[in-house]
């Protein structure tokens, strides 16, 4: 069968993201009487919509049987691959990091940065990172008793973090944060470089070319200075190392600082924001962890699963295959629902629950197997951080007005969390 | 003997021998040797064979 036309548009249409309810139902719908079937909305080549948990570990697991980089990692309409490979040489890609890459490049590139994110090497940063958020905390009170959570501290901090991990200067963190919601949120008529959804393929790729550009632009002066002035940043790291016995490609340099840059903080902010939300929404929940500090950790799990903030990727088969029963062939696009998989009712009882004490709470938000999230435990530990920093001050908390979340189907998360509070 | 710790080469997900992983059936001061060659890293689905024994 193939997913009924509605369902189809649902899960692709950036303002049902924002909805979220929307998505909710159509990926519920889909995990009962479609798990695994082919959607094709008009403008789209058709692809696998991949919604259950264990689907998406099996499909990820075997990262040579299903590839990143052969088709686009992302969803994107058949006119829009058009114009990228026009503008590429025929690559479906504009950039290069680590998510487009198959092996051997892409475990060559991975291991020049693994070291500086697992968690031994994190714990160099544990006191900077108090400090950080004991700003971001103090800021917060500095505000009285209401703010924007999402705006005045959950974009920001996560930002200034991994700005300082990268070795940007705190004065361009606005053009850094600017240029990822410009990126992340190209369908958000808020946030986009044109200041409207755009509506043609060809403003809509020029755009998001324009931001790549831009970037591109910003961290090639930032490879010059490090490669005469190293420093102990990660910025050094992508600028002097070598992967084969070679320096980094122009294109791979750049699209190494540009996920960095991008990825490393929008996500974790938006779980952060979207973490404040629920506890507003469930005063209880927030009881319990004010009560036993000890529930942090599983505060942060559960917001990562609940707010999902990639919304997917996509693999492609690189021979013909069988997965739960169905045939894929060689060449098949299929697209990985994260939010579907942490919903999914086989894996998670009261999946609509937010519980903080949710075990085990084995959620697919940072991906599984080879290309797993690289920056999972600077995210956890950030937010643990904050939690910890923000929960020893704060006593209470509720909303101040509708939450909204930004328009995209790619990753996204709450654009605004206004809030009232009290804090000592 | 003491007490080893082992990471996954792919996400950097650690087992100590001393605390197990009870969450993954593993119980405290259960050995890498014990666990089934068939285990696979919780966090990303490695393979056993490839972690590394590390000094923490
Ligand atoms: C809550 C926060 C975050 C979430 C939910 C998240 C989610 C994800 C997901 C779903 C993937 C794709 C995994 C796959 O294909 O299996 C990914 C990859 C990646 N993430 Fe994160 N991420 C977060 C924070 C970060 C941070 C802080 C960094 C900082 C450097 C980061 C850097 C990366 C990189 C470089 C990749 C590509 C890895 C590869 O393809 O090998 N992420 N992330």
């Amino acid at each position: 069968m193939t997913i009924p036309s509605d369902i189809a548009q649902t899960i692709i249409d950036p303002r049902a993201y924002a909805d979220g309810k929307q998505v909710d139902d159509a990926f519920a719908w889909l995990r009962r009487e479609a798990p695994l079937e082919q959607a094709q909305p008009e403008g789209f080549d058709p692809f696998w919509v991949v919604t259950r948990h264990a689907d998406i570990l099996e499909v990820e697991r075997q990262n040579e049987l299903f590839h990143n980089g052969d088709r686009s990692t992302v969803l994107t309409t058949i006119e829009a691959d058009k114009k990228v490979r026009e503008m590429m040489g025929g690559s479906p890609h504009l950039v290069r990091s680590l998510v487009q890459m198959d092996n051997p490049d892409h475990m060559a590139y991975r291991r020049l940065t693994q070291g500086s994110f697992v968690p031994q090497n994190l714990r160099a940063l544990e006191g900077r990172i108090r400090e950080i958020a004991r700003g971001f905390v103090d800021r917060m009170a500095a505000h009285g008793s209401q703010c924007d959570f999402a705006r005045d501290v959950a974009f920001l901090y996560p930002l200034h973090v991994i700005m300082e991990v990268i070795g940007v200067p705190e004065s361009d963190e606005p053009r850094m944060l600017k240029l990822t919601q410009e990126l992340f949120g190209s369908a958000d008529p808020e946030l986009s470089r044109s200041g409207g959804a755009a509506q043609t393929t060809d403003q809509g790729v020029d755009s998001i070319q324009s931001v790549v550009m831009d970037f591109m632009l910003y961290f090639n002066a930032i490879t010059e200075d490090r490669r005469v002035n190293p420093r102990s940043d990660l910025a050094s790291v992508i600028a002097n190392g070598t992967v084969n016995g070679q320096p980094l490609g122009h294109l791979e340099a750049m699209s190494y600082y540009i996920i960095a840059a991008t990825a490393g903080h929008d996500t974790t902010s938006s779980t952060t924001a979207g973490a404040l939300w629920a506890l507003a929404e469930n005063p209880e929940q927030f009881a319990k962890v004010k009560a036993d500090p000890a529930l942090i950790p599983g505060l942060i799990e559960e917001s990562i699963r609940w707010v999902t903030p990639v919304k997917h990727f996509m693999r492609t088969a690189t021979a013909d295959a069988e997965l739960a029963g169905k045939k894929i062939a060689k060449g098949d696009w299929m697209m990985l629902s994260y939010p579907s998989g942490n919903r999914d009712e086989a894996v998670f009882t009261d999946p609509f629950k937010f519980d903080v004490e949710r075990t085990p709470n084995k959620h697919v938000a940072f991906g599984y197997g080879a290309h797993v999230c690289l920056g999972q435990h600077l995210a956890r530990m950030e937010m643990r951080i904050l939690w910890e920093e923000l929960f020893a001050r704060l006593e209470s908390v509720e909303l101040d007005g509708p939450p909204r979340n930004m328009a995209a189907s790619f990753v996204c998360g709450p654009k605004s969390v206004p809030i009232r509070f009290k804090m000592h | 003997m003491p007490f080893k710790t082992w990471q996954c080469r792919t996400c950097g997900y650690i087992y100590e021998e001393e605390y197990g992983d009870p969450g993954e059936g593993l119980a405290p001061g259960t050995r890498w040797s014990e666990i089934p060659d068939s285990w696979i890293c919780p966090l990303c689905g490695t393979a056993k064979s490839e972690f590394d024994m590390i000094e923490l």
